[in-house]
């Protein structure tokens, strides 16, 4: 039959013809499918992105819990509060040889019943020199994220807290002088790293951080040995007191990770309000730690769940105690005095995000389940063991126009009046935002 | 003497036949001509879904010895700045806003589809597996390659190479279960320059994701020594500098 084909004369060329089309089609088709041109990358000596955000909030409010008074001094009792915020981050980087300045700022402007608010602020910004690869030194405001604590990091020596119902959300860094030398090896210990830094607090830099009149000094040492990260950490007394501390990090097969964190914080001074009503400054050693697992199942469902102890933390009692004397300070009867003993404890501890002592926290969430594409649903339990209350955040996370993140989520709060979750003044709140990547 | 000389005029003339005796060597020229040993690329992944609608990822990578691999994501600007690093078994993600690197695991997927972590930082075969069978079949050769540690993200490969270019065609991966997890295929052979000749797409599709489609196509795939230090925690947010 082949042999007959050509036989057939022009009809049977022109079928061959037709048939060489046919074949030669799928691949031409895909070679304009699927194009890629290198110019869309190419490196350039600066850089520009970031994002801009739109969130749309209602509260419902708990106008008789402890802490009402505190989150909205002054303000008539609401039922309910909507706000709308709108941000931006903007992120920019410039590079010469092995000089890179780069920059982070936000700005946002947030409307409500109670007020209408905006702000600016330089998250990062400074100068890097890498004179090498396994070398760098940085001289400006800076993000140090120490620790593999998801939710909580109690190593954290140099960074501001991060808030545990958002843990990747942007933090504002400190002014520091800081350098990073790394050395990879064969063997066992794969790699050796020391990361030491400088944080001055004066009246004009890093006031927010602790005492002024100080140059703050800490390290971090850095190993990768038998496929575990390790961090040894330290934090010279300064403006806060002397700290040390460890993590580690390490894969078991390929669905498991285990993390865990200890620190100390030596000779601290811990403000407590006894059942009594008197103050008492304990100064004494504490320790914090954190444990923590990833467990990735093979339909895709993410499992995160920690369990941490805060040192500086209040106990249920203690904290039931402070609940008390901001109703009593804050009711009709209360004078300036109590009000202003509340705020001070409020700003030395207990107004913490999480100021009890013993902590879990467990996120499910799920990639693209039930062939919902680019779905990414949640839920997140945050739960004081001391007094059991708790939080419950279910989310949605959609990702599916380029560039564009949507994602919505309730916030739950629940407890008895005097723990920590039934205290505070929101007891749900409802969540939309919107961010464009650019 | 007498039968190792037998032996090396049958690898002579029945090349296969020698091929198949050393299923190692095979595997280990099959990694070289996929990759040098130390290299520096740039890549564009696409998620593909039945209805035609597409997800797309730009990422440079560069690659030293046989088990270390770095990738940072150049686009989309949502992603923008994302690296990923792969020491052995070892690998994790860093993204800017987060500020530290965390760990991942090979089975998860940095940029969603049918690709994961393990495809996405690919270290060498024979870093990975063992060849348990070699066997001739027409123009291909197949392999059977077994995980040689339970850290590996598929237990079982069976590959088809072209037996003129010595390079995989199609890879079938299976999970412990005996479960056909993910097949890839090799494509559109392309002459990149220096010595390197090798497919310019590699697409995969999977009976988990029935419908959907992840393709990989390889641009700028040059050789390229860095120093050790870029494959540490360290150098996770500096990876942008090495690209010029």
């Amino acid at each position: 039959m082949r042999r007959g084909a050509p036989g057939r004369g022009l009809g049977g060329a022109l079928a061959a013809l037709a048939t060489l089309a046919m074949a030669a089609l799928p691949s031409a088709a895909r070679a304009a499918e699927y194009s890629f041109d290198l110019a869309e990358v190419e490196a350039k000596p600066y850089e520009i992105s970031g994002f801009v955000e739109g969130k749309a909030e209602h509260f419902q409010l708990r106008p008789d819990a402890s802490l009402y008074p505190l989150n909205f001094p002054g303000q008539p009792p609401r039922q309910t509060l909507d706000r709308g915020t709108a941000s931006i981050e903007l992120a920019g980087k410039l590079k010469h040889d092995m000089l890179t300045g780069y920059a982070r700022v936000s700005g946002s402007a947030a409307h409500d019943a109670y007020s209408t608010d905006s702000s600016a602020r330089l998250l990062e910004g400074g100068l890097r020199i890498s004179p090498a690869e396994g070398l760098s030194f940085d001289l400006g405001k800076q993000v140090q994220r120490w620790g593999k604590g998801y939710a909580w990091s109690p190593v954290a020596f140099f960074e501001r807290p991060k808030d545990a119902n958002d843990p990747q959300n942007s933090l504002e860094g400190f002014v520091m002088a800081s350098a990073d030398w790394v050395h990879s090896r064969a063997g066992p210990l794969a790699a050796v790293g020391f990361t030491p830094l400088l944080l001055p607090v004066s009246d004009d830099v890093n006031r927010d951080y602790g005492a002024t009149g100080h140059a703050n000094v800490g390290a971090k040492v850095y190993l990768l040995y038998e496929d575990t990260d390790i961090d040894l950490l330290w934090a010279a007394k300064g403006s806060r007191p002397q700290r040390i501390g460890f993590d580690f990090s390490r894969n078991f097969g390929t669905q498991i990770e285990l993390h865990g964190e200890w620190a100390r914080s030596i000779g601290a001074t811990r403000r407590v309000l006894g059942a009594d009503g008197a103050v008492v400054s304990e100064v004494q050693n504490l320790d914090s730690w954190l444990l923590g697992a990833r467990y990735l199942t093979e339909n895709e469902i993410t499992w995160i769940t920690e369990l941490y102890r805060n040192g500086a933390g209040y106990d249920e009692a203690q904290l039931a105690t402070f609940y008390r004397l901001l109703d009593q300070a804050f009711s009709m009867g209360g004078g300036a005095q109590a009000q202003a003993l509340a705020q001070s404890l409020a700003q030395s501890g207990y107004g913490r995000v999480n100021p009890g002592q013993r902590y879990a926290y467990l996120r499910v969430s799920a990639k693209d389940p039930f062939d919902w594409l680019y779905f990414t649903p949640a839920i997140t339990v945050i739960a004081n063991l001391g007094d059991r209350s708790w939080q419950v955040t279910p989310e949605l996370l959609y990702t599916g126009w380029r560039n564009v993140e949507l994602r919505a989520r309730a916030v739950l709060l629940q407890g008895d009046p005097l723990t920590e979750y039934g205290a505070k003044a929101v007891e749900r709140r409802l969540e939309l935002r919107l961010r464009l990547y650019f | 003497m007498q039968p190792i000389r037998r032996l090396l005029v049958l690898c002579v003339l029945f090349p296969a036949a020698a091929l198949a005796l050393d299923g190692k060597a095979l595997l280990e020229k099959v990694d070289r001509n996929l990759e040098p040993e130390n290299y520096e690329m740039t890549r564009k992944l696409i998620n593909e879904e039945p209805d035609g609608k597409r997800k797309e990822f730009i990422l440079y990578s560069v690659k030293k010895g046989r088990d270390k691999v770095a990738a940072l994501f150049l686009q989309p600007a949502s992603d923008k700045g994302r690296s990923t690093l792969r020491q052995g078994d070892n690998m994790w993600l860093y993204i800017p806003n987060v500020g530290k690197p965390v760990r991942i695991t090979s089975l998860q997927s940095v940029t969603g589809g049918v690709f994961n972590n393990a495809d996405i930082l690919r270290v060498d075969y024979t870093e990975e597996y063992e060849v348990t069978a070699a066997s001739e079949e027409g123009d291909s050769i197949l392999l059977d390659l077994k995980a040689k540690t339970g850290n590996v993200a598929y237990d079982r490969l069976k590959m088809t190479v072209d037996k003129k270019l010595v390079l995989p065609t199609r890879i079938e991966a299976y999970a412990a279960s005996g479960l056909l997890v993910k097949t890839l295929y090799f494509k559109d052979v392309k002459d990149f320059g220096g010595g390197i000749r090798r497919p310019a797409t590699v697409e995969t599709d999977s009976p988990l994701y029935k419908g959907y489609k992840s393709v990989m196509l390889y641009a700028a795939v040059k050789k390229r020594e860095v120093p050790d230090e870029v494959f540490t925690l360290n150098f996770m947010s500096r990876l942008e500098e090495l690209r010029k």
